[in-house]
């Protein structure tokens, strides 16, 4: 993420900045973490040189960040690249996102297993956070909704000590077509052996929060969902994947670096319109897709509803195939 | 317009009134509102205090029901156990995500909340472990992962409790906060109520004071008015229904107070005229009282003087014929005089051709003593040439005698010479004998001349006497000359006198005749002053008595308008 938006910073820059001013990046980190969001997001609303946050990358720390940045007498719109939890909807006016929620990856996933793999049954291992109950639910729902069957249905939680009982447990229960891993890429490379063990082999489906798995051998195959992959049609995308290929030689280019970027560049967009005001900056990126028309970005079509989300915003489906994530047959 | 308007009765009513009412109207606004927003911020509070307790009570039963299931499950596991136990655990987590989605929490609220979740997650993921063992059919196994699951599973429970609880807590305390708001809206509107009735009352009290200080003043003004206080009025400013009637009676006041002033003017005038009235006909009293004792003086001295210009008329008579006789007498004085006058003209003349050959006589005699004395100073001079001569002639004879001596020297040549010079001494000698003889008869003339002086000086004072004599006798008759002319002089102004004497005697007479007409005249005049001076003292008498009077009402209506103060 901070690759892409250096990328556009030094793009724009390179081309004279917005009205002679050059655009500066504050970075700040969370880890990740809500508890550090909230120190980070109150150091970047004290900054009157900060007119607009990009971030943050998870959803806990934009939930926990959002108040910070929607109070008190100058308020600061943050806009966040992958935050894709559905409760940020109503986390206020400042708030909004350039990738699609989750609701939107689970029903996605859930339509691709039955529509595209013929899938008629599933298994689901979900973290048991917002994350993994977002995506999930969505997917269950949308799965029984199409006439598919839930074989198990099991939480754990990232310290848990083997997922062998579960997945022993669903071939005791004959098994899935599809497993669906509602969790992170370090979660999915535990238990993608763990089938091996056990000896199931079902499609393995997943979120966006599995970004990165692609690397590891044993992935060959994982089905993923994505508000972007870098073999997205289109000249804009290619010139973008060109450059941040030449810019960041070996750097892997997920749907995060590029949503930073056209955050980036939604942003110049609006302080060449209303200047470098927070508040207009902010309405201004409101009326994106309502008053103004939608920005068409490397990710997409950006266009935001009341909720500060991007509901047009299409959600594909990629295939690791040698290591590497493309486009899968939709 | 505005502050005509303001200053009437009627507006200040209007004010007063319309200030309540809007006080009123503002109050029931405020309190319309402050029940609005009461009402608002209850149904808000109560329904805030209803989610409250419907989701702590909620999220205590499910995680109760949630581990309840777990646990039933994991003793004897069946379909329904596995349901509620799954349907449990979703509740918790719903209940949990709702829970933090409540707005007003605090910190340490959150973060139990965030806590609760956690745990939650731990739960539910270890007591499925647990499951999916005992379903495998590993039961040990299963309890040590149960053992993992329970101490979160009774953290959960009892956070889960102590929120509650809190949650309770904080419910109260929001219908505290509730109460406190109706307290302060309560107060606000009383502080509203007591501003608009001391706001009321301030306008009531002006508006009163408005009308009844100026309707004093006019009471005041009329008790004046009627205690006969005439003075200008102040009413200072006051509505203008009341100005009006002020208006009105300071114009009543000054029109009497003119009125009054008028009167009492006049009053003092008549007053004073009929005084000075009173003084002047006392003094015309007084003065024809004069008049007619003059009168009375003036007539009996008419009558006096009518006789005694007879008894001068008579003495001037006689004063007339005496005059007369004066005259004649006089009138010889003077012929004799002139008599007089002419017999010493005579006498003067004789005298006075003696004396006149006298007096040549004497001046003969003069004139011969100064050609004596001519001749006596001509043989003086002729003796000085003489001496000349006798002089020139010696000195000759010397020259002669040098010449001689020279001529023998001279020898031969010089015999001639020698002759000449002895006939020089010869002639020298002959011309001092001459001069020696005309000497001696000089000598001689002079003793004659002596002797013909000292006879004339004789001569001369004898004539001296002569005319002394002359002279005596002629100024003699000149006085007498002239005494006689004073004397016809004096005669001649006596006789002038005289007849002057008698025309003024006649003059006299004819004016002593008119002046005792007059007198007679005058004295009968002077008895008709005498009576009308008399008349007139008694009319004047009258007047002054009048004039009192007049004096006296002008006193009584000056007494009369006393009463009014202007």
């Amino acid at each position: 993420m901070r690759m892409g938006a250096e990328l556009a910073v030094a793009e724009i820059n390179a081309r004279g900045g917005v009205h002679g001013r050059r655009l500066a990046l504050v970075i700040q980190d969370d880890s990740a973490k809500p508890e550090v969001a909230v120190t980070a997001a109150r150091a970047l609303y004290a900054n009157p040189r900060v007119v607009a946050v990009i971030g943050h990358l998870t959803s806990a720390a934009t939930l926990a960040a959002a108040p910070i940045y929607g109070g008190g007498r100058h308020p600061l719109a943050v806009v966040s690249p992958s935050a894709s939890a559905p409760s940020l909807s109503r986390a206020g006016p400042y708030v909004f996102r350039v990738c699609p929620t989750d609701v939107e990856h689970g029903t996605r996933l859930a339509q691709f297993a039955i529509r595209r793999l013929g899938a008629r049954s599933a298994a689901i291992l979900y973290q048991n956070d917002e994350y993994g109950r977002g995506i999930r639910s969505t997917f269950s729902q949308e799965f029984l909704r199409l006439g598919g069957r839930l074989v198990s249905d099991d939480p754990y939680v990232p310290e848990l000590s083997s997922f062998e009982p579960y997945l022993r447990r669903l071939r005791q229960r004959g098994g899935a077509d599809v497993l669906l891993i509602a969790g992170t890429a370090a979660t999915a490379q535990r238990i993608l052996p763990t089938l091996d063990t056990v000896g199931l082999k079902p499609r393995v489906l997943g979120g966006d929060a599995l970004s990165g798995l692609e690397s590891f051998p044993r992935a060959e195959g994982v089905l993923m969902s994505s508000a972007y992959l870098p073999d997205r049609p289109g000249e804009r995308n290619a010139a973008f994947v060109a450059a941040y290929r030449a810019a960041y030689l070996g750097q892997p280019l997920d749907h995060r670096g590029a949503a930073a970027y056209d955050i980036v560049y939604l942003l110049a967009r609006g302080l060449d319109a209303v200047g470098a005001d927070r508040r207009r900056l902010r309405d201004y990126l409101a009326g994106i897709g309502r008053t103004s028309p939608p920005y068409q970005g490397v990710t997409g079509t950006i266009a935001f509803d009341e909720e500060g989300d991007v509901p047009g915003k299409e959600v594909v489906v990629g295939v690791v195939r040698d290591g590497r994530l493309v486009m899968a047959q939709n | 317009m505005k502050a005509p308007r303001v200053n009437t009765v009627r507006s200040r009513l209007l004010l007063g009134s319309g200030a309540l009412i809007g006080g009123i109207v503002a109050i029931a606004v405020l309190a319309l509102l402050s029940l609005r927003a009461l009402r608002q911020a209850v149904t808000e509070e109560t329904a805030l205090l209803s989610q409250v307790a419907q989701l702590s009570t909620g999220i205590l039963a499910a995680a109760f029901d949630e581990v309840r299931a777990a646990e039933l499950y994991l003793s004897e596991p069946s379909q329904q156990a596995r349901v509620q136990f799954q349907q449990s655990a979703d509740e918790t987590y719903e209940f949990g995500e709702r829970l933090r989605a409540l707005p007003r929490l605090a910190e340490e609220q959150r973060a139990a909340i965030a806590r609760i979740g956690d745990l939650q997650q731990q739960v539910q993921a270890a007591y499925s472990y647990a499951h999916a063992l005992r379903d495998l059919g590993r039961d040990q196994r299963a309890q040590a992962a149960v053992g993992a699951a329970r101490e979160p599973a009774t953290q959960m429970m009892r956070l889960v409790r102590t929120l509650s609880a809190n949650l309770s807590a904080q419910a109260e305390q929001g219908g505290t906060a509730l109460l406190v708001r109706a307290d302060e809206r309560e107060l606000l509107v009383w502080v509203v109520l007591a501003l608009s009735i001391v706001l009321a009352g301030g306008v009531s009290i002006v508006t009163l004071r408005s009308v009844e200080v100026p309707t004093e003043r006019l009471g005041l003004a009329v008790q004046r008015f009627s205690a006969g206080d005439l003075r200008p009025i102040h009413l200072g400013t006051m509505p203008r229904e009341l100005a009006v009637l002020g208006d009105a009676m300071s114009r009543v006041g000054t029109q009497l107070r003119s009125l009054v002033q008028e009167v009492v003017h006049e009053s003092e005038r008549i007053s004073a005229t009929a005084t000075d009235l009173s003084a002047v006909s006392q003094e015309l009293a007084a003065t024809a009282s004069e008049v007619s004792t003059a009168m009375v003086d003036v007539s009996r001295g008419a009558e006096t003087q009518v006789g005694g210009l007879e008894a001068a008329q008579s003495a001037v008579e006689r004063l007339a014929a005496s005059a007369g006789s004066n005259a004649e007498l006089a009138r010889r004085v003077a012929e004799r005089g002139q008599d007089i006058h002419r017999l010493a003209a005579r006498y003067q003349r004789d005298v006075a051709a003696a004396a006149k050959a006298l007096l040549d006589l004497g001046g003969v005699v003069q004139q011969s003593a100064r050609q004596v004395d001519a001749l006596d100073q001509r043989s003086e001079s002729i003796n000085e040439f003489v001496d000349v001569i006798k002089q020139i002639s010696s000195q000759t004879n010397l020259l002669a005698l040098n010449a001689a001596i020279e001529a023998a020297r001279a020898g031969e040549r010089g015999v001639g010479f020698a002759v000449v010079a002895q006939e020089v001494r010869e002639l020298a000698d002959s011309s001092g004998a001459a001069a020696e003889e005309v000497a001696e008869h000089i000598r001689i003339v002079r003793q004659q001349v002596s002797q013909v002086a000292e006879t004339m000086a004789t001569g001369r004072i004898k004539v001296q006497g002569v005319e002394e004599v002359a002279q005596g006798a002629a100024r003699a008759l000149e006085a007498i000359g002239g005494s006689v002319s004073e004397v016809e002089e004096a005669a001649g102004r006596l006789a002038q006198a005289a007849e002057g004497n008698l025309t003024v005697v006649q003059e006299i007479r004819a004016v002593l005749q008119r002046v005792a007409a007059a007198a007679h005249a005058h004295a009968s005049a002077s008895e008709e002053v005498t009576a009308a001076a008399q008349e007139q003292g008694a009319a004047t008498q009258q007047m002054a008595a009048q004039a009192g009077e007049l004096s006296q009402a002008a006193q009584r209506l000056r007494g009369l308008v006393k009463g009014f103060r202007v």
